[in-house]
C-alpha cells in the first residue's frame, strides 16, 4: 500500500479530495476548488496529481545565527531529518547541500529558482541558535512550486542541548505533519530485548537504531516489553526473582521497577489499553493460561477467556472496545478477536500456527506471525477480510510491532544470521535493517510518539 | 578565487546535486554521522527493589503435618537442585500430553517421589520453532500435564512447583529436528522438605 492509496481509505477527506483531482485530471475535465486546508497538503497533492510517487524535497545544511557550533550540528542535524523524511517513504531527499542565504533576498530567491529548477517540490531551511545548555531550530518549510516561493510553516523548536538530535526527528514530524496533516514517527523509540550482555535485557534505541541501551541489567530473563501510551513505561515478564513475573519499568524516571503481577504459574504478553486505564496480560493462575485486565487504578484483576486451553497474546483494538488474541481452541494456534468484556468470540485465521498479533493503531489492519514451515508476517483486516502475506523469508520473520502512524513496522528476522530489527511499511515493502546491535535482538515494540 | 566565480560555483553545486530529480533517480541522503549521541533521558537502572509482590497460592495446604506454616510462595527456582532419580519426559511437536512412553517414565518418577518427602519443581520447555509468549504457555502446559499425571499417582500436589521457561532456556541449539526433539521437555529439581 504506498502513500497514495493510503490517502484512500474511507473517511480521510484528503482520500476523497486525491481522487476526485485525479479522476478530474484523467477525464480532463477541472475539478471545482477544494476546500479550505493547509498550504502543505495542497503542494502534496498537487505533486502526486502529476503522476509523481514522492514529493521532492531539498534539505540544505542549517545556518548559525548564534553561538558556536562546534558539534558540528548545523550539517549533521539537517543529515538525520534528511534520513526521517527518506524513511517516511513520502519524500525524495536531496541533502547536504551549502545553507540558504539568510540575509540577502535576492541571493535566497536565486536559490530557491535552483532548486525548482532542479525539481525539487519543497525546501527545508533551519536557523541554527546555540545557547549553551539549550539548542533551537527555527525550521521554514518553503513551496517551490509557487513562483513566489511561498512560505508553508515556520517553527521554532527548542530542547537541551543534550537532546539536539530529537530536534531534527522533531522537524522532520512537523514536516510531514505540514504536508499530511499528521506528524511523523521520527520522534519515537523502539523497545526490544537484546542477548548483547550475555542474557536477555530489555533494551531501548531511537526509532533509527541511534543510542542503543540496556535498560534492565539483572542477568536473568527478560521478555515482551510493551509501552505505556503516556510513553513513561514498559511492561515486561523478567525471571530476575526466579518465576515469570509481570513488572513495570520506568526508562526515563528515576523510579524502582514494580511487581505488576506475581502469581503462580505465568504472568506474561503485557498489553496497555489505549486510554493507558487496563493492562490486559496473560495469567495461567487459575490452572491454564488466560487473558486477563488489571484495572491499573484499582488493583482489580478480571479475567476475560474461559478456554480450558492456551489463550495469550492479547492486543487492544485503538478504539479500546475490542482485544484480538490468540487460542488453541480450534486447535493449533488462531488469532481471535473479543469484545473488552470477553464476549462475542470470533475467529480470524483459518490456515497455518498463528501468533503474535498486533492491531494497527490505525485500527485497519492486524498484523500476526503465521508459521507455515517457517515463521512470516501476515495481515488481516479485522473482519476475517482481506488476508494477505507481508514476508516470504528470507528466513523467519516475526514479532511484528506497529508505528504510532500505523503505516510503519518494526520485527525481528533472521535473515542475517542471528535475529536483528528490520523495518517496513505496512504492505511489506521497504524491508530494511535497523543498525546491528551485537548479539541478538529480539521482540521490538514501537513507542507512541513522545511528548 | 574572484568573487564571481565562487558565486557561479556556489550555484553550481546545488544544481549538479538536484539535477537527479530531473532523471527521476531519488538521491540517496548524505549519510549521518555514524557517532550516536546519548539518549533522551536517563534510563534508570533495575533497582532490585520491587513493590509488594501478589501471589495467592494456587496449591491447597498440605495435609501431612509441617513445622512450618503453609507458605503462599513457592521457593526460589535456584533452591532446587537436579536428581538423578527424576527423568526428563519429552513432547511431541505443539503438544503437551504425556505420551505412553513417557508415561512408563513418570511412574518411575512418581515411585520414587512417594518413597521421600522433597518439594519438587517441574519445568516446562519448548523447541525454538515456536514464538516466545506462546512458548511461555505451552511449556507451562506441559508441566502442568506433568504434575497432573504425578498427582494421578498419588504425589500429592502441595508438594509439587511448576515453571514455564518456553522456549528461553534450550539445552541444545542445534536447528534441527534431534536437538528439537530434546528442547521439547519436562525437567525435574528437587528440594529437601
Amino acid at each position: 500500500m504506498n502513500f497514495f492509496s493510503s490517502l484512500m481509505r474511507p473517511g480521510r477527506p484528503l482520500g476523497v479530495l486525491v481522487a476526485l483531482v485525479l479522476l478530474a485530471a484523467t477525464v480532463g475535465v477541472v475539478s471545482s476548488p477544494p476546500a479550505a486546508r493547509s498550504q502543505g497538503a495542497d503542494v502534496l497533492l498537487n505533486v502526486l496529481a502529476t503522476g509523481a510517487k514522492k514529493l521532492n524535497i531539498v534539505i540544505p545544511n542549517f545556518a548559525v545565527v548564534a553561538g558556536s557550533d562546534t558539534a558540528g550540528l548545523a550539517r549533521s542535524l539537517p543529515q538525520v531529518t534528511a534520513k526521517d523524511l527518506t524513511f517516511s517513504a513520502l519524500f525524495s531527499v536531496v541533502s547536504d547541500v551549502p545553507p540558504i542565504p539568510t540575509a540577502d533576498p535576492a541571493a535566497v530567491r536565486a536559490t530557491f529558482a535552483n532548486f525548482a529548477a532542479a525539481g525539487a517540490h519543497a525546501g527545508l531551511q533551519g536557523l541554527l541558535n546555540l545557547r549553551g545548555d539549550r539548542t533551537e531550530v527555527e525550521m521554514r518549510l518553503y513551496d517551490l512550486t509557487s513562483p513566489e516561493f511561498r512560505l508553508i510553516a515556520a517553527k521554532k523548536i527548542d530542547l537541551p542541548a543534550t537532546q539536539a538530535r530529537r530536534l531534527a526527528h522533531k522537524i522532520a514530524d512537523e514536516v510531514v505533519m505540514q504536508f499530511t496533516g499528521e506528524s511523523g514517527v521520527a520522534d519515537t523509540k523502539i523497545a526490544y530485548v537484546n542477548t548483547g550482555g550475555g542474557s536477555k535485557e530489555l533494551s531501548l534505541m531511537d526509532y533509527d537504531g541511534a543510542g542503543a541501551t540496556h535498560v534492565t541489567s539483572n542477568k536473568s530473563i527478560n521478555l515482551s516489553p510493551m509501552w505505556s501510551p503516556d510513553t513513561r513505561s514498559l511492561a515486561f515478564t523478567s525471571y530476575m526473582r526466579g518465576y515469570p513475573y509481570l513488572y513495570r519499568m520506568f526508562p526515563f524516571e528515576n523510579r524502582p521497577v514494580q511487581v505488576v503481577a506475581g502469581f503462580l504459574g505465568i504472568n506474561s504478553s503485557p498489553a496497555f489499553s489505549p486510554d493507558g486505564r487496563f493492562l490486559a496480560m496473560t495469567l495461567s493462575r487459575d490452572g491454564n493460561p488466560e487473558v486477563y485486565l488489571l484495572n491499573l487504578a484499582t488493583g482489580a484483576f478480571r479475567r476475560l477467556t474461559t478456554y480450558s486451553g492456551i489463550d495469550t497474546e492479547p492486543t487492544w483494538s485503538p478504539t479500546g472496545r475490542e482485544i484480538a488474541f490468540v487460542s488453541e481452541r480450534a486447535g493449533g494456534a488462531h488469532v481471535f478477536v473479543m469484545d473488552a468484556e470477553g464476549a462475542n468470540v470470533r475467529r480470524l485465521t483459518q490456515a497455518g500456527f498463528n501468533t503474535q498479533p498486533r492491531w494497527s493503531p490505525k485500527g485497519d489492519t492486524i498484523v500476526f506471525t503465521s508459521r507455515q514451515g517457517n515463521f512470516d508476517l501476515w495481515a488481516v483486516s479485522p473482519d476475517g477480510s482481506n488476508l494477505r502475506r507481508l514476508t516470504a523469508g528470507p528466513g523467519n520473520n516475526e514479532g511484528a510491532s506497529w508505528a504510532p502512524n500505523g503505516r510503519h513496522l518494526v520485527f525481528q528476522s533472521n535473515r542475517p544470521g542471528g535475529y536483528q530489527l528490520f523495518t517496513m511499511l505496512a504492505d511489506g515493502s521497504e524491508q530494511q535493517p535497523i543498525p546491528r546491535t551485537p548479539g541478538e535482538s529480539t521482540s521490538a515494540a514501537w513507542s507512541p510518539r513522545l511528548p | 578565487m574572484a568573487q564571481r566565480r565562487g558565486s557561479a560555483l556556489l550555484l553550481a553545486v546545488p544544481v549538479i546535486a538536484l539535477s537527479l530529480f530531473l532523471v527521476g533517480c531519488p538521491k540517496r541522503p548524505a549519510t549521518t554521522a555514524a557517532s550516536a549521541p546519548p539518549p533522551t533521558g536517563t534510563p534508570s537502572p533495575s533497582a532490585a527493589a520491587p513493590s509488594t509482590a501478589p501471589s495467592p497460592s494456587m496449591t491447597p495446604s498440605p495435609a501431612a503435618p509441617s513445622t512450618a506454616a503453609p507458605s503462599t510462595t513457592p521457593p526460589a527456582p535456584s533452591e532446587f537442585t537436579a536428581n538423578a532419580n527424576l527423568k526428563d519426559i519429552f513432547f511431541d511437536f505443539d503438544k503437551y500430553d504425556v505420551r505412553p512412553n513417557d508415561a512408563k517414565t513418570l511412574d518411575a518418577n512418581a515411585a520414587w517421589l512417594k518413597s521421600n518427602e522433597n518439594l519438587v519443581l517441574i519445568e516446562g520447555h519448548c523447541d525454538e520453532r515456536g514464538t516466545n509468549e506462546y512458548n511461555l504457555a505451552l511449556g507451562e502446559r506441559r508441566a502442568k500435564a506433568t504434575m497432573n499425571y504425578l498427582v494421578a499417582q498419588g504425589v500429592q500436589a502441595s508438594r509439587i512447583t511448576i515453571i514455564s521457561y518456553g522456549k528461553e532456556r534450550p539445552t541444545c541449539t542445534e536447528h534441527s529436528e534431534a536437538c528439537w526433539a530434546q528442547n521439547r521437555r519436562a525437567h525435574f529439581l528437587v528440594k529437601a522438605r
